[in-house]
């Protein structure tokens, strides 16, 4: 099942820096599960891929290596930003699998998948916000590049969730905070 | 069975064509966003439209609101990352005829389209 193989985030694992109150930007984790069970549910149904989480980590980091990274925006009651990076034979193989077809560069069947992907992903998860009116989602964006780092303009600081999963291993970022307060 | 299969990512529209395919449907035009399908709409008939929500220049909502208002009967099948309950009633007030949330397996498109097939009807 999705939620055992993408186990949910527990208090006890928030990253240091993350924790409230400290002075410093702070982020609810309880919010990160809705995201990390979006990802199974996602990869499970339609890629047939069972992503495993692995340690969840705080701050932006740039990957060595070539990445593949799509991300969207997220606005309303609550606003931020999901980003989905893949080493390029990862977003190749998943793209293929939702595809049909065997992707060897990064082409715009490659672009548009991960794309969706994340468009998916986001999409899954705002639901479980539950927010009336419903958080709204931007259009994806894909970057490709080597060691770069994904910027927003919030107070809100990113937490990292890697994955390793059958496709190859692949990192969501996801960084967000409630409007108002 | 003609079906006109909406939606901006190319992936999906393949991943829908190809789910159209379990059932027999075998001829599907693509439009990119709502324009491109209120163009297609204007130069030919469908049978079954297979709409998502969030697109560039005109979103699904918008080009089902279109298509109902110009008096166009044909059955709609939201495809859509929209999950929340508002955002389904309001699908369905406009005048979807089903609805079918992102992410989705071929199979749950299939048995979807499915009720639309003249047999269906019978």
């Amino acid at each position: 099942m999705s939620t055992v193989r993408s186990m949910p985030v527990s208090e006890r694992e928030r990253p240091p820096g993350s924790a409230p109150g400290g002075g410093g930007p702070s982020v609810d984790v309880s919010y990160i599960n809705a995201f990390v069970e979006a990802v199974g549910h996602v990869f499970e149904t339609m890629l047939g891929v069972h992503p495993k989480r692995n340690a969840l980590k705080v701050g932006a980091t740039a990957p060595d290596g070539l990445r593949l990274t799509s991300l969207i925006g997220i606005t309303g009651k609550v606003h931020g930003c999901v980003a989905l990076s893949f080493p390029p034979d990862t977003a190749f193989r998943l793209a293929g699998k939702m595809l049909g077809a065997e992707l060897t560069s990064a082409n715009a069947e490659v672009i548009d998948a991960i794309s969706e992907l994340v468009n998916i992903v986001a999409g899954s998860a705002k639901a479980k916000f539950n927010t009336d009116p419903p958080l709204q989602l931007g259009l994806p964006t894909v970057v490709e590049g080597t060691s770069y780092r994904v910027k927003y303009p919030s107070k809100s600081v990113w937490l990292q969730v890697p994955f390793s999963s059958d496709a190859g291993d692949f990192v969501m970022e996801v960084t967000y905070s409630r409007n108002g307060g | 069975m003609k079906a006109l299969v909406v939606d901006d990512s190319l992936t999906i529209r393949r991943i829908v064509i190809k789910a159209l395919g379990l059932v027999g449907i075998t001829e599907a035009t693509e439009a990119g966003d709502g324009q491109a399908a209120l163009n297609a709409m204007a130069q030919g008939s469908f049978d079954l439209i297979l709409l998502d929500w969030n697109m560039p220049r005109m979103n699904g909502i918008d080009t089902l609101r279109a298509l109902r208002q110009a008096g166009h009967q044909t059955p709609v099948i939201m495809v859509t990352t929209e999950a929340e309950k508002s955002r389904v009633i309001e699908a369905i007030k406009t005048g979807a005829n089903e609805y079918l949330i992102k992410p989705f397996s071929p199979d749950q498109l299939a048995a979807k389209v499915k009720n639309f097939l003249p047999a269906a009807a019978k």
